[in-house]
């Protein structure tokens, strides 16, 4: 607030002088004029009492003629200083309000409301470069999941958006260039408890400028970006990036998880989503020949996986020499020519990957009519033709929105979740499967919470405590229920991380160690439920061995005694 | 010369002077202070506090204060005055008020010392 108090301040120098010029004269010349009291002696007003109704005079209040009424002489000085101070009184309010509109201001008040907000957070908190499509996501997710964010957008519609939308947590926000490094200091780049910035725009050099300045102002910073162009990527790896996001190569590794393990899949989107949210039961891509219309950057990483899962693939590309394809049909495939070229009666699925919506909507709709069977794959570039991809309703639509978010949720909520989704991926589908029959008869069908436990002092004092006294604390201890010990909470730990060393899905008997990180994922109740047994010792220790252990001085002394 | 310069200059000496003549004389002799000059005296301290105002420098931040302190002291004393004349001993009331004066005048002083340090620190 400093530096607007002096801009408003110096704006004001002139009206203020105006105004105690223009008192002081009329005070001053109040106290000298003759008056005559009650006993009809002469008399002179005070400084004071001048002062008193020049101000009720000048502010138009008013309140007639005080103490006694006034000479001849008096009101000839009052006539004159009327119009003498009201008018600099008006001028100088007439002042105050054109500076409260103006533009200039009102920015400088809105940074240092934003900076102010940011600076008084006492929570963990992510700094979002955009808040375009993905973002949005993001910070609803982040939301949801009790996750602070501060906001840079440059599009006033956008903020205005996200200003009108409903969050659990008030979202600092800013209407400005991310690509300024004082804008990401004002965004709290330098503060303690700033956890990573995320710079999701659709423009790489955007990206890219975010991603130096932050490494640069703050190198211990986790940074995470999105790159489409493999240049830019591979700049943006060079100076240490964290997580370089790319939609298209997510969603080429993604395909194949599909046609690899089905159930791999389902558990990576299940616990990357927002809590709450039901998923659509998924399909399962059909083996065998596929066309893949379009062979850009979505293409090149769908043939490319597809062929590592043995698919084989027939591409139709318009431009070839462009995109580096030497063994392709020539045509955009939104013709029936076209796509019987590629034998579409026989093949099994079909990508319409180009980056026109209505073009891949065309090429689905005519391949459709050729063969009905087809598995369909349609890449949505545009979120306002959400409507018409709604109507065809594809096997799969593939948005670049959701698999960007999804991805960096999987970064933020825990390093201890993307470690083990790396995991899953190397476990068969028939793991998954397993562990996704075992989360669903426990958390039941909706998107469950997912967070991370340290077993240590500051997070978790009864058990560190317990552990101190020598007595052992299992992973099932963690599990009951504080109302009801023979109850089960709903949750279920997911991975125990020991010295670095990850052990996936544990057994609930084993026994817990200082230092120990576990990632758990269960219900909200069962999440917010967990950190009574984790601080309280007199339950955690009841829910071990069903005893209470006696608290007050006096009762511990007669146990004492009896024993 | 600069206008702006001599204007500035002018009120922060002037609430100095002013200030000072109303300061001079018998502490507890009401006939040695007289009302207008002190009334002069805040008159020309408001308008240099005002004068004061938006200067990001250091030095200009001091000199706001030095103001500030002088404002602060001089209403002190003309609110004593108005509230207690007439209700007690007037020589103990002027005490009062000189001596909050006395102490508005040393702000004056180090307001002015500034002026004049920053002026000599000009090189041009």
């Amino acid at each position: 607030m400093n530096s607007v108090l002096f801009l408003m301040l110096r704006r004001l120098r002139r009206p203020l002088i105006l105004i105690i010029v223009s008192f002081a004269i009329s005070v001053i010349g109040l106290s000298l004029m003759p008056g005559v009291d009650d006993k009809d002696q002469l008399w002179h007003m005070s400084i004071f009492e001048a002062f008193y109704v020049i101000s009720y005079t000048a502010t138009t209040i008013g309140f007639g003629e005080i103490p006694y009424p006034f000479s001849q002489a008096q009101r000839l000085w009052m006539t004159f200083s009327i119009y003498f101070t009201v008018i600099p009184w008006f001028y100088a309010i007439g002042r105050i309000i054109t500076l409260l509109q103006d533009p200039g201001l009102r920015l400088a008040m809105v940074t240092e409301r934003f900076t102010n907000s940011v600076r008084s957070l006492q929570e963990p908190f992510y700094i979002l470069c955009s808040y375009g499509e993905s973002a949005s996501l993001l910070a609803k997710a982040l939301d949801e999941k009790d996750i602070r964010v501060v906001v840079i957008e440059s599009q006033q519609d956008r903020i205005n958006e996200l200003e009108l939308g409903n969050t659990y947590n008030v979202i600092p926000n800013l209407c400005a260039d991310a690509k300024l490094p004082e804008n990401l200091v004002r965004a709290g780049v330098h503060h303690p408890l700033c956890c990573g910035v995320v710079t999701l725009t659709d423009d790489d050099e955007v990206n890219l400028a975010v991603a130096v300045a932050v490494k640069l102002m703050n190198p211990s910073l986790p940074v995470l970006a999105r790159a489409e162009r493999d240049d830019i990527a591979a700049n943006m790896a060079s100076f240490g990036t964290d997580h370089i996001i790319n939609p298209y190569t997510l969603f080429g590794d993604q395909l194949a998880m599909r046609v690899h393990a089905l159930g791999t899949y389902i558990l990576h989107e299940w616990l990357t989503d927002t809590p709450g949210d039901k998923l659509p039961p998924p399909e399962y891509p059909p083996l065998g020949r596929w066309v893949v219309c379009g062979y850009g950057r979505f293409g090149k990483s769908v043939v490319k996986n597809l062929e590592r899962e043995h698919i084989s693939t027939t591409i139709i590309e318009a431009a070839p020499e462009l995109t580096g394809c030497n063994k392709c049909i020539l045509g955009s495939g939104t013709e029936a020519k076209t796509l019987l070229e590629a034998d579409i009666n026989n093949a099994v699925g079909i990508v319409a990957g180009t980056d026109n919506d209505i073009n891949n909507l065309s090429i689905v709709m005519t391949a459709f009519e050729l063969n009905p069977k087809l598995f369909v794959v349609i890449r949505k570039n545009k979120h306002h033709n959400n409507a018409l991809f709604k109507q065809f309703n594809a096997d799969i639509t593939m948005q670049p929105t959701d698999i960007i978010a999804h991805e960096c949720l999987a970064h933020m909520i825990s390093p201890l979740l993307a470690q083990f989704l790396e995991l899953v991926r190397n476990q068969t589908n028939e793991w998954a499967n397993q562990l996704i029959s075992q989360l669903v008869s426990i958390v039941g069908e909706s998107v469950p919470e997912t967070w991370a436990v340290t077993i240590n002092h500051a997070n978790a004092p009864a058990v560190t405590e317990l552990l101190n006294n020598g007595a052992s604390v299992s992973l099932e201890n963690l599990t009951q229920d504080p109302l009801n010990r023979e109850q089960r909470l709903s949750l279920v730990p997911l991975m125990l991380s020991r010295n670095n060393q990850p052990l996936l899905v544990p057994d609930t008997s084993t026994k817990l160690m200082a230092g120990d990180c576990i990632l758990f994922c269960g219900r909200p109740s069962a999440k917010s439920a967990l950190p009574t047994l984790l601080n309280n010792t007199k339950i955690l220790t009841y829910m071990i061995n069903g005893v209470e252990i006696p608290d007050s001085l006096v009762w511990r002394w007669l146990k004492n005694w009896v024993n | 010369m600069n206008l702006e310069k001599v204007v500035f200059g002018f009120f922060i000496v002037l609430a100095m002077t002013l200030n000072f003549g109303f300061f001079i004389g018998d502490i507890d002799n009401p006939t040695h202070h007289h009302v207008y000059e002190l009334y002069a005296a805040i008159i020309v301290s408001l308008i240099a506090t005002v004068l004061k105002f938006g200067d990001r420098t250091h030095v200009g931040a001091i000199l706001l204060s030095t103001s500030l302190a002088a404002d602060l002291q001089l209403i002190a004393a003309a609110i004593l005055w108005a509230a207690l004349s007439g209700k007690m001993d007037e020589s103990s009331l002027t005490v009062y008020i000189v001596s909050l004066s006395g102490g508005a005048l040393m702000a004056n002083f180090v307001s002015v010392i500034l002026l004049i340090s920053e002026t000599i620190s000009q090189r041009r």
